[in-house]
């Protein structure tokens, strides 16, 4: 018998995948997203709003992953920017090679924002670094609140958490300051922001946010 | 559920770290942290599919949990927790508390049988 240490990330060849990526987006200075969330939270939608408030200011793309249909790619090529659609097959989740191979042939190479929206999911895709700046947790109010404290790896990770749908609030029982509650007790120096795509509200303050983001980038920071 | 996907990348890190040289693993020490988002039950159950059918079937899959921990930003404690549950503030200073750790999810250790060599068979 023999005993060897090995010592090694089990995800090793993901991250140097994510790695190589993160390179290249910071020799771009492409500022790169990575959303994840439960399927129905409205990341689509968020994105749509994103692209609508962005579009004119900068070069936009998205990367969407679903396990079937092109139907969210498509939603945002009619706005008028390239998305590329990962159909996983299966697979819940986005790996960083997966994105490596589409970059080019999507013409999402040249860009200042990469959007990409994860497989609808709150666990898998939260183990596979994409060579983003950040990730995203979109949570809607349609949803539980007690979300953050079952899911506390992604809410961990996510440098910015989303409470989407909130022009929903007044019609469900979500308890707002108890998932404010929970997400800073699980990433206290994240940032919380309350969206409506559909009427708008926090669209601006979520676009900001990444306006700043990338300026940051673009100032080698 | 990735955990199939992570048995795979674990069987492939195991193999690639013993070699040539081995013919069947033996014993396999994983560190999972609370955060990584891997479930250690799942994780054995796909580790049994992956290795199936194949020389290290059978091999035994030890895992480590690695809880996070919560630590007071102002007395510096690591705030006694039970696994699953978090806490709001410290519980002696009432500070907010940040959370460590918990995101490892790495192949420690292993154990393996060698593969005979011409050599050993020798008279």
């Amino acid at each position: 018998m023999t005993e060897l240490d090995v010592r090694q990330r089990v995800l090793a060849a993901n991250e140097a995948a994510a790695a190589a990526l993160r390179e290249r987006f910071r020799a771009r200075r492409t500022l790169v997203v990575n959303l994840i969330s439960s399927p129905g939270s409205g990341k689509t939608t968020l994105l749509e709003a994103t692209v609508a408030h962005l579009k004119d200011r900068f070069r936009l793309g998205a990367i969407e992953g679903d396990i079937a249909t092109e139907r969210d790619a498509e939603r945002l090529r009619r706005l008028g920017i390239p998305a590329h659609q990962i159909l996983t097959g299966g697979s819940c989740h986005l790996d960083a090679r997966q994105v490596a191979a589409v970059i080019d042939p999507a013409g999402l190479g040249d860009l200042d924002l990469l959007l990409v929206e994860n497989v609808g999911n709150l666990i898998c895709p939260t183990s596979y670094d994409l060579g983003e700046d950040f990730k995203v947790v979109v949570l809607s109010v349609t949803e539980g609140e007690d979300k953050p404290f079952k899911y506390p790896a992604i809410f961990a990770r996510a440098e910015v958490c989303v409470v989407s749908k909130m022009d929903l609030l007044p019609h469900v029982p979500f308890k707002l300051d108890e998932v404010r509650g929970q997400v800073r007790t699980l990433r206290p120096d994240g940032t919380l922001l309350e969206v409506s795509a559909t009427t708008g509200a926090g669209i601006g303050a979520w676009c900001d946010l990444l306006t700043a983001r990338l300026a940051a980038k673009r100032a080698g920071a | 559920m990735h955990e199939l996907g992570v048995a795979s990348e674990v069987l492939r890190v195991c193999r690639a770290s013993a070699g040539s040289g081995c013919a069947r693993l033996e014993r396999v020490t994983l560190a999972v942290g609370e955060l990584s988002a891997v479930e250690p039950d799942l994780l054995r159950f796909a580790w049994e599919a992956a290795t199936a059918g194949s020389p290290d079937a059978g091999a035994v899959l030890e895992i480590e949990w690695r809880p996070a921990r919560q630590v007071c930003e102002a007395c510096g404690d690591i705030a006694e927790r039970a696994t699953g549950s978090w806490l709001r503030l410290c519980p002696r200073c009432e500070r907010p508390l940040r959370v460590e750790g918990g995101q490892e999810l790495d192949v420690l250790h292993l154990s393996y049988e060698e593969r005979e060599t011409p050599a050993d068979r020798l008279p």
